[in-house]
C-alpha cells in the first residue's frame, strides 16, 4: 500500500534508486531487494516502473551498464554509479532533505 | 549530446538495443527463479511465482520502450506504417481523397496568389495610397485623354496635391543606328513623373527640369519643332536587355529615332508606369505643346500629406465645374479617381467571381472529404471494436486516426502546391493580356496556409471524431452490431445528405455562371466583325520623324510601298491604314459643322483607297475615297451606317459637314459597320479619312492573299527593305489570329470558370456516388433478405432514391439561392445575354442532374443485383 503512494511522488524513485546504487555496482533485481532493504520494506518496486527508470537514468548519464558475472555465476546486468550520477544523487538528496523538513515544518505549525 | 547517441542508437541499432533488453530482463527473471528456489520453492513453483511477479515480459519490454529517447518517434513510425497499410488496403479512397484536397488546395492558393498581386499588394510606388489619377470626362462618363491647356489648367488652380505629372502613352520608337535597328519603346513624361510616383533611380538620377526637351512634345503623333531631347532615362529590363546590366551606361550616348541621346539614369526592377511598360522614358516641357487641340496626356498626382483622396476627387470635381461655366462647354469636364482603380482596370470584376469560384470548388471538396472520411470511420467501427476489445487506449486510437488524417492532408497539400505552382506558371504566360502590367503573380504562403489548414481541419474533423464515440459504445456491443448488418444509422446518414446538398448547390451555381459566361462570349465571338478578316495579313510599321517629317513625305512612302506589295505574287489587294481594326482603337471627338461644342468621341482611322476593298467592309451609300481626295482638295471622309443613324435623320448624313480631327470635313460615303471593341456585341460609330489628307506616323500594312498569308512575311520584308533599310516590320500576322487576341482577355476568365465547372461537376458527381454507395452497402443484407422475400428489383431502386432524392431535390432549391448570387456578381461582364439566360441556366441544371443521376445509378444498379443467398451467407 505504502509502495503505491510513495511512487506517486515524482522523484523519489529516481533518488532511491541512485541510493541503492551509491554503495556498490547492482543488477536490477538487486536494485529492487536494495531499496526494500535500506527503506525497511517501506517501498516495494514494481518490475513496471524499476525496469524504465533504469534505462531513463542510463541515457541521462547518471549510471552505466555493464554485464558481469552475478554471484551465482549468472550473467547479469550491472549498473553503476558515473559521477555524474553521484553529483545528481548528492542534489537530489539536499532537495529532499529541504522539503522534508519544510513540510515537517509546516505540520508542526 | 548523450540524448543523440542514445537516439542514434535507439533508433539505428534498435534490434541490438532490444536483444540486449531481452537478455536483461531474461536474467533477472533467472535470477528470481534462483532467490525462490533458495527460499524452498520448488522449481516450478519459483518459475511460476517469478513470472507472477516480473508480470509479462513484453509489456514489461514496452514500458521500458516508452522511457526511452525517441519513444514518440517509435510508435509515430509504427502509426505511418499502419496507416501506409490501410491506405493500400484502400487505394481508391486515398486517392479520391488526396487528389480531392490536392485539386481544393491547389485552385485556390494559385487564383489567391493572382487576386493578391493584382488587388491586395501595392502598386510598386512609394505610398501608393495617395496616388490619383486625373482623366478628361464626357457629361456620359466617357474618359479621355486630357489637352495640354487643361493639364496646366488643373496644375494652376487645384489645393490638394502636392506633386502633379502629365505623361504620354507609351510609344514606339527605334533604337539604335543603320546597321542594327530595333523597335523600343518610349514614354514621354513630365520631369516631375518618377518624383510624383516616388520612384528613385537605381542608378544614377531621374529627371530635374533642366532635361526638358525644349519645343518637342510628341502631341498625338505629330510632333511640334524638332526633337531636342538628349537624355534618356532607361527601364531596368531595357538595361538588362540591351546593356547586360552595365553600370558604365550611365553617360553612354545612344541613338533614338536616329538622334544621340544621354542615359542618366537606370529606374529600380519591375517599374511600370501609370502609362504601361517603356523602355526609355524622355522629358518633355508642357509650355510649348499648350495650343495642341486633341487630348492626349494622362495626368498623375500625389496627394499632399494631410489631405485625404476624397478632398482631392472633391477639388477635381470643383475644378471640373468652373471649367463647364468658363468655357460653356460641359465637354471639358475633369474627373479624378485612384491609380490603383484604373490600374486593376477590368480585370477586378473577373478576378472576384473566380476567387468566389475557387473557394465554392474548396468547399465542394472539402464536403467530399467529409463524407468519404465519415463512410469510411464508420465502416472502421468493427476494427475499432476490435482493438478496443484488445486493450487500445482511446488515446492510442485517436493518435492513430490523427497520424492517417494528418498523412492524407500533407500529401493532399504537396499535391496541391505543385498544382498551384504549375497553374500559376500556366496563367503567368496566359493571363498577361487580362492583368495590369505590374502583377507579379507569385504564390502566397498565407493564401496557401489557410487552404491548407481548412483542408487539414475538415479531415480531421470528420476522421477522429467518428473514432471518439468509439469506445462510448462498448466494444462487444459494436461487434456484434456489425455481425447483425445493421442499416446505416440515422444521424451520420443525414449529416451525408447535408454534405451533398451543399455541393449540389455550390456545384449548380458555378455552372450556372460558367454557363452564363460561355453564351456571353459565344455572342461576342458570333457577332459579324463587319469585315472579313480570313485571308488577310497585317504587319506595322512605324516612320521616323526625322526622315519623314510632313504628311507628303509618309504618303508618298505608302503609295510607292503599296505600289511594290501589289506585284507580289499571291497579293489580291494592299491597304495601308494608321492601324487594322479592332486593334487598339483610337478615338477621336467630332462635331456638327456651326455646333459650338464637341459631340462624343467616334472611333477614328486614316485608310488608303483599296481599304475597304480589302477588308471587304460595304459601300452602303455615296463613294469611298478616290484620287480625287489628294492633299489640298476639299477634305472628305467616310462614315459608318451607325454614326449616320445615330447622328443625322435619316438620308441626311450624306453631304454634311463635320469638325473632324481638326479639320473641317465633308462625308461623302457611308460604309458598313464594323466591331472594334470586340467585348461589346454592337458596333461603335466610326469614321475614316484618307490617308493622303491625314496621316500618323504609325503604318498598318493590310494585304488579302490567296493561300496562306504568312508566307508573304518574307516578300513583304524584302519590300520593304528595298524602299528603306532602315524600318523594322513589326508585328506580323494574320488579321484572324490579331482579332483573336482581342477576344482572349474575354476568354481566359470564361475558360477558368468552366474548368472550375467541371471540377465542381465531377467532385460534386462523387460526393453523390459515394452517399449513395455508403448507404446501398449498409443496407446489403436488408436487400438480400427483402428479395430473398420476394420484393422486384424496382422497389429496391425506389427505397434507396426515397432515400436520396429528398438531399438532391434540396440541393438544386439551394443552387437557384447561390446562382442569384453569381449572377449578381456577373451581371457587369455579360454582355449579349440575360442575366437570367433560360438557354445557359438550364444547360447548367440538366448537366448536372444528369451526371447526378448516372452517379446515384450505379450504386442503385448494384443494388438490385445483389444475390439475396450471397447477401445472407456473407454472415
Amino acid at each position: 500500500m505504502s509502495a503505491r503512494r510513495a511512487t506517486l511522488l515524482q522523484g523519489t524513485l529516481d533518488l532511491l534508486i541512485l541510493k541503492a546504487l551509491s554503495a556498490r555496482a547492482l543488477h536490477g533485481l538487486g536494485v529492487s531487494r536494495r531499496i526494500e532493504q535500506i527503506t525497511g520494506g517501506t517501498f516495494v518496486v514494481q518490475p513496471g516502473s524499476l525496469f524504465p527508470a533504469l534505462h531513463r537514468l542510463e541515457e541521462s548519464g547518471w549510471l552505466t551498464a555493464t554485464w558481469q558475472p552475478s554471484e551465482n555465476n549468472r550473467r547479469a546486468k550491472y549498473y553503476t554509479l558515473t559521477k555524474a550520477g553521484r553529483r545528481q544523487l548528492g542534489e537530489e538528496a539536499a532537495q529532499w532533505n529541504q522539503i522534508a523538513i519544510a513540510i515537517a515544518r509546516a505540520l508542526e505549525a | 549530446m548523450g540524448r543523440l547517441v542514445n537516439l542514434w542508437r535507439n533508433l539505428v541499432h534498435s534490434n541490438r538495443v532490444d536483444r540486449d533488453l531481452h537478455d536483461e530482463l531474461q536474467a533477472v527473471f533467472e535470477l528470481l527463479v534462483d532467490e525462490k528456489v533458495r527460499s524452498g520453492m520448488s522449481f516450478d513453483d519459483a518459475r511460476r511465482a517469478s513470472r507472477l511477479e516480473l508480470g509479462s515480459q513484453e509489456f514489461l519490454k514496452d514500458k521500458v520502450r516508452d522511457a526511452r529517447a525517441g519513444a514518440g518517434f517509435d510508435t509515430l513510425l509504427q502509426d505511418i506504417r499502419y496507416a501506409l497499410r490501410q491506405f493500400r488496403r484502400a487505394p481508391g479512397f486515398t486517392a479520391v481523397a488526396v487528389a480531392t484536397l490536392a485539386l481544393g488546395i491547389g485552385a485556390n492558393a494559385a487564383i489567391f496568389g493572382v487576386v493578391k498581386s493584382v488587388l491586395l499588394d501595392a502598386l510598386p510606388y512609394a505610398d501608393s495610397d495617395r496616388l490619383v489619377r486625373v482623366y478628361g470626362r464626357s457629361p456620359e462618363g466617357v474618359l479621355f485623354s486630357m489637352r495640354a491647356a487643361i493639364v496646366q489648367t488643373v496644375a494652376a488652380r487645384q489645393r490638394s496635391f502636392e506633386s502633379l505629372a502629365a505623361f504620354d502613352s507609351v510609344r514606339d520608337a527605334v533604337y539604335g543606328g543603320e546597321d542594327f535597328a530595333r523597335v523600343v519603346r518610349i514614354a514621354w513624361v513630365e520631369p516631375r513623373f518618377f518624383k510624383t510616383l516616388g520612384v528613385p533611380a537605381a542608378l544614377g538620377r531621374t529627371f530635374d527640369d533642366d532635361d526638358r526637351a525644349k519645343g518637342h512634345v510628341p502631341a498625338s503623333g505629330a510632333e511640334i519643332g524638332p526633337d531636342t531631347a538628349r537624355v534618356v532615362v532607361l527601364s531596368h529590363s531595357a538595361w538588362q536587355g540591351l546593356f547586360a546590366g552595365d553600370p558604365a551606361v550611365l553617360g553612354r550616348e545612344i541613338r533614338i529615332n536616329g538622334l544621340p541621346r544621354a542615359v542618366i539614369g537606370v529606374l529600380p526592377p519591375g517599374f511600370v508606369g501609370p502609362n504601361g511598360r517603356a523602355d526609355f522614358y524622355f522629358a518633355f516641357d508642357l509650355v510649348p505643346a499648350l495650343g495642341t487641340g486633341a487630348g492626349w496626356l494622362g495626368l498623375v498626382g500625389r496627394v499632399r500629406a494631410g489631405a485625404t483622396q476624397e478632398a482631392a476627387q472633391r477639388d477635381i470635381a470643383a475644378i471640373s465645374a468652373d471649367l463647364g461655366r468658363e468655357s460653356g462647354n460641359v465637354r471639358a469636364g475633369v474627373w479624378a479617381t485612384p491609380l490603383r482603380d484604373t490600374m486593376v482596370g477590368s480585370a477586378r470584376t473577373p478576378l472576384l467571381v473566380l476567387l468566389a469560384s475557387t473557394a465554392f470548388v474548396l468547399l465542394i471538396a472539402c464536403a467530399n472529404l467529409a463524407g468519404g472520411l465519415l463512410s469510411r470511420s464508420l465502416s472502421r467501427r468493427k476494427e475499432f471494436a476490435v482493438r478496443v476489445a484488445l486493450g487500445a487506449g482511446r488515446g492510442r486510437l485517436v493518435r492513430q486516426l490523427l497520424t492517417e488524417s494528418t498523412m492524407l492532408a500533407l500529401a493532399g497539400g504537396a499535391a496541391g502546391l505543385l498544382l498551384a505552382q504549375s497553374m500559376l506558371s500556366l496563367l503567368r504566360t496566359v493571363a498577361r493580356p487580362v492583368l495590369p502590367a505590374y502583377a507579379e503573380l507569385s504564390l502566397d504562403p498565407a493564401a496557401v496556409l489557410v487552404t491548407a489548414v481548412i483542408a487539414i481541419c475538415t479531415g480531421l474533423a470528420f476522421g477522429v471524431v467518428p473514432a471518439l464515440s468509439v469506445d462510448r459504445l462498448d466494444a462487444q456491443g459494436a461487434l456484434r452490431d456489425d455481425a447483425r448488418g445493421a442499416s446505416e444509422a440515422l444521424r451520420p446518414r443525414q449529416l451525408r445528405g447535408v454534405l451533398v446538398a451543399c455541393q449540389m448547390a455550390l456545384c449548380a451555381s458555378l455552372l450556372a455562371g460558367a454557363g452564363l459566361l460561355s453564351r456571353s462570349l459565344w455572342e461576342m465571338a458570333a457577332a459579324p466583325l463587319g469585315f472579313d478578316p480570313s485571308g488577310v495579313l497585317t504587319a506595322r510599321i512605324r516612320l521616323p520623324t526625322r526622315e519623314y517629317p510632313t504628311l507628303e513625305l509618309r504618303t508618298r512612302f505608302h503609295e510607292q510601298l503599296a505600289e511594290r506589295l501589289r506585284h507580289i505574287r499571291g497579293v489580291e489587294a494592299v491597304a495601308i491604314a494608321n492601324k487594322a481594326p479592332t486593334l487598339d482603337p483610337r478615338r477621336d471627338p467630332f462635331s456638327m459643322e456651326g455646333a459650338a461644342k464637341d459631340a462624343a468621341p467616334v472611333v477614328y482611322a486614316s485608310v488608303s483607297d483599296d481599304y475597304f476593298r480589302t477588308l471587304g467592309i460595304p459601300i452602303r451609300e455615296g463613294r469611298t475615297f478616290d484620287a480625287s481626295d489628294r492633299a489640298g482638295a476639299p477634305p472628305t471622309a467616310v462614315i459608318s451606317e451607325s454614326m449616320a443613324r445615330r447622328y443625322w435623320p435619316a438620308g441626311r448624313a450624306l453631304g454634311s459637314r463635320i469638325r473632324l480631327a481638326g479639320d473641317l470635313v465633308t462625308i461623302v460615303g457611308i460604309v458598313g459597320d464594323v466591331r472594334n471593341d470586340l467585348a461589346r456585341s454592337d458596333a461603335e460609330p466610326m469614321a475614316y479619312r484618307t490617308h493622303r489628307q491625314e496621316s500618323t506616323q504609325r503604318v498598318a500594312i493590310l494585304l488579302r492573299t490567296r493561300g496562306d498569308p504568312l508566307a508573304l512575311v518574307k516578300p513583304l520584308q524584302r519590300e520593304l527593305a528595298a524602299l528603306d533599310r532602315s524600318l523594322p516590320l513589326q508585328e506580323a500576322m494574320t488579321l484572324t489570329a490579331a482579332v483573336g487576341e482581342g477576344l482572349a482577355a474575354r476568354r481566359l476568365p470564361v475558360m477558368l470558370m468552366t474548368a472550375f465547372g467541371v471540377l465542381a461537376l465531377l467532385l460534386a458527381s462523387v460526393g453523390v456516388y459515394g452517399m449513395f454507395a455508403s448507404m446501398a452497402a449498409a443496407r446489403e443484407r436488408e436487400f438480400g433478405v427483402r428479395m430473398a422475400l420476394g420484393s422486384p428489383p424496382f422497389a429496391i431502386a425506389g427505397l434507396m432514391l426515397q432515400q436520396g432524392a429528398g438531399w438532391m431535390a434540396a440541393g438544386l432549391a439551394g443552387g437557384v439561392l447561390c446562382t442569384m448570387v453569381i449572377v449578381r456578381l456577373l451581371r457587369n461582364v455579360l454582355d449579349g445575354v440575360p442575366p437570367f439566360d433560360p438557354i445557359a441556366l438550364g444547360m447548367a441544371v440538366a448537366i448536372m442532374l444528369g451526371c447526378a443521376t448516372v452517379a446515384l445509378l450505379i450504386p442503385v444498379l448494384r443494388a438490385t443485383r445483389v444475390d439475396p443467398m450471397v447477401a445472407l451467407r456473407a454472415e
